[in-house]
């Protein structure tokens, strides 16, 4: 590994970093700035009260009462909504890593230069997880300097670590996409899989949180949507367990993407 | 052969598919390449050509057999073949959105000599008129093509694998692309050159592989394969074509394709020519022309003689 290829993912794709960086920062702002109106909060806690469990988790509120308050709406709300857009990012992001330069046809030039198919694909992978960690700090930079500049009353520390907490999901998801990529080949066929897995994990968690039973934990726990619980940095119940769950599946993930794309056919 | 050879194939075979999908795009192929030469491999579309290129950049994966390249297997070994040769494919793809320079830089850098090599693709960008200041989606095809040629050959590898380089290119660069070739040849370094433009191959190559279906059917020197039996026969009479002699000459075992128009009479033949000169006798020949046939004519013979005898 000479960091080459690193180096030239993140000169091609560094700019993702100002839009999707920039455009989750708007949305921070935006959630900040209500929260500066504690009237606007309340009402909006009185609206989810007459929803079902599903609903509210579906809107990112599991804990009504803790939405009453700012940083509770802030997490709450910003993590539920940041965590969908940067999925959209990990599944393009993973399709990045190998599925579109194999469509393309530039991995024929890529693979006929001296370098292992297995250095190529780690360098690439921990390009765009660096452009994946970039979007994630500067859009938490931009929600935190929101809260700060509009001097909303909400600990600094806990927005941070509450949105910094959605990296471990974005990574899983770019590693499930770019799994199935080196697995199905097809780039279509990868995105359509991708979808589904994203989708569905959505669906598992808001179904598995708000049921109760074998089935509905069975569905919380398999979605890695209920691992990126900004809650839980305000209540003070994060369990960094949860997070090691996250790394280990992404390695899983890693690990069964290397061994597709070292040993089977480049290209159609 | 073998023991000089840059590239030695035994017996390498490539399927796609499983099942009633399967597809044998390469059978068995034998085959050597020695240093210093520069090597066409012929073959109409789907017969192979990028399929033995794509093996033998252990982009895909042999069904059976095995190869070697400068005495390294091609799997086992992919990475430092790959440091000693360059590779221009078929269908060239490169980063849209970057320039020739950038590209250039960025493919060095992963050669691990920056300097030297930037160096000489500057030249070679020269040579072949490229402007390499311009994003790559800026550029022709024509010149997007250029650019492959430069990242080939910019390290100047011991071994070029050309897949279709001159498809997009004007009659001039192409001159100029024979010329490195030569030079290729003078330094003895190798060329592996896949092309269906049968002239190319003919003014530069030194020996041709013929693939059709998946099979090797020939490997000749240029020479060689020119030299085959028949040969294109051009009769001018001075006076309208002889009554009959069409016929005449279609009975003659050694002349086939007999075509006549006004005072030409035009056929292939193979073998003696004294049958023939006495049957045009009849008229005024005012002048006979034996024309060698072209390579893409020994081409279409390989490939129609054995779709006769499969047929």
């Amino acid at each position: 590994m000479t960091g080459i290829v690193i180096g030239n993912t993140l000169r091609t794709s560094w700019k993702q970093i100002l839009y999707w960086g920039l455009g989750l920062g708007a949305l921070g702002l935006y959630i900040d700035f209500i929260a500066m109106s504690p009237d606007i909060i309340s009402g909006y806690a009185d609206l989810l009260k007459s929803m079902p469990p599903a609903m509210l988790q579906a809107f990112g509120a599991s804990d009504i009462a803790l939405l009453t308050t700012a940083e509770g709406w802030i997490v709450s709300i910003f993590v539920s909504e940041a965590a969908i857009f940067l999925s959209v990012f990990a599944v393009m992001a993973g399709l990045n890593i190998t599925a579109n330069d194999e469509q393309s046809g530039l991995m024929d030039v890529i693979l006929s230069l001296p370098i292992s198919r297995s250095s190529y694909l780690l360098e690439r992978w921990i390009g765009f997880a660096l452009i994946g960690l970039g979007i994630v700090v500067l859009c938490a930079l931009i929600t935190l300097a929101g809260v700060i500049g509009m001097n909303v009353d909400a600990p600094h520390d806990v927005i941070l670590k509450s949105i910094l907490n959605l990296y471990p999901g974005t990574l899983l998801a770019m590693t499930v996409t770019c799994l199935l990529a080196t697995a199905l080949r097809r780039r279509a066929l990868a995105i359509g899989f991708a979808a589904a897995f994203v989708t569905a994990s959505y669906i598992f968690n808001v179904i598995g949180a708000a049921a109760s039973g074998a089935i509905a934990d069975f569905m919380e726990n398999v979605s890695y949507f209920s691992y990126i619980h900004g809650e839980a940095f305000v209540v003070g119940t994060y369990d960094p367990a949860d997070s090691a769950i996250v790394i280990g599946a992404i390695l899983i993930g890693f690990v069964l993407a290397l061994r597709n794309f070292v040993s089977r056919d480049i290209g159609i | 052969m073998a023991s000089d050879s840059v590239i030695n194939i035994r017996g390498l075979s490539k399927t796609y598919g499983s099942g009633k999908k399967q597809t044998l795009a390469l059978n068995r192929l034998d085959l050597s390449v020695a240093q210093g030469e520069i090597f066409g491999y012929l073959g109409p579309n789907g017969a192979g050509k990028t399929t033995t290129i794509r093996l033998l950049l252990d982009l895909i994966r042999p069904s059976a057999g095995s190869a070697t390249i400068f005495g390294l297997d091609i799997r086992a070994d992919s990475v430092e073949i790959h440091r000693r040769i360059g590779f221009f494919p078929a269908e060239l793809s490169l980063w849209e959105g970057r320039t020739g320079d950038q590209i250039i830089n960025y493919v060095a850098s992963v050669r691990g000599d920056t300097k030297g090599i930037v160096k000489h693709a500057d030249e070679l960008a020269e040579r072949l008129d490229l402007d390499t200041s311009k994003k790559v989606r800026d550029l022709s095809s024509g010149n997007k093509r250029k650019l492959g040629l430069v990242i080939a050959m910019m390290h100047s590898p011991e071994l070029l694998i050309l897949d279709e380089p001159t498809g997009g290119l004007d009659p001039l660069v192409q001159q100029t692309f024979h010329e490195m070739m030569d030079e290729y040849r003078a330094k003895g370094k190798t060329v592996f050159l896949s092309s269906h433009v049968l002239s190319e191959v003919q003014a530069i190559c030194d020996r041709v592989g013929i693939l059709r279906d998946g099979e090797l059917k020939a490997v000749e020197s240029v020479e060689k394969i020119t030299n085959v039996e028949f040969q294109w026969v051009d009769v001018v009479f001075r006076d309208a074509v002889p009554a009959g002699l069409q016929q005449q000459l279609e009975r003659l075992p050694a002349v086939t394709n007999v075509s006549t128009n006004g005072t030409r009479v035009r056929m292939r033949m193979v073998g003696d020519f004294d049958p023939l000169l006495r049957v045009i006798s009849g008229g005024y020949v005012e002048t006979l022309h034996i024309e060698e046939p072209s390579l893409e004519e020994i081409f279409l013979a390989f490939y129609s003689g054995d779709k006769e005898k499969t047929e």
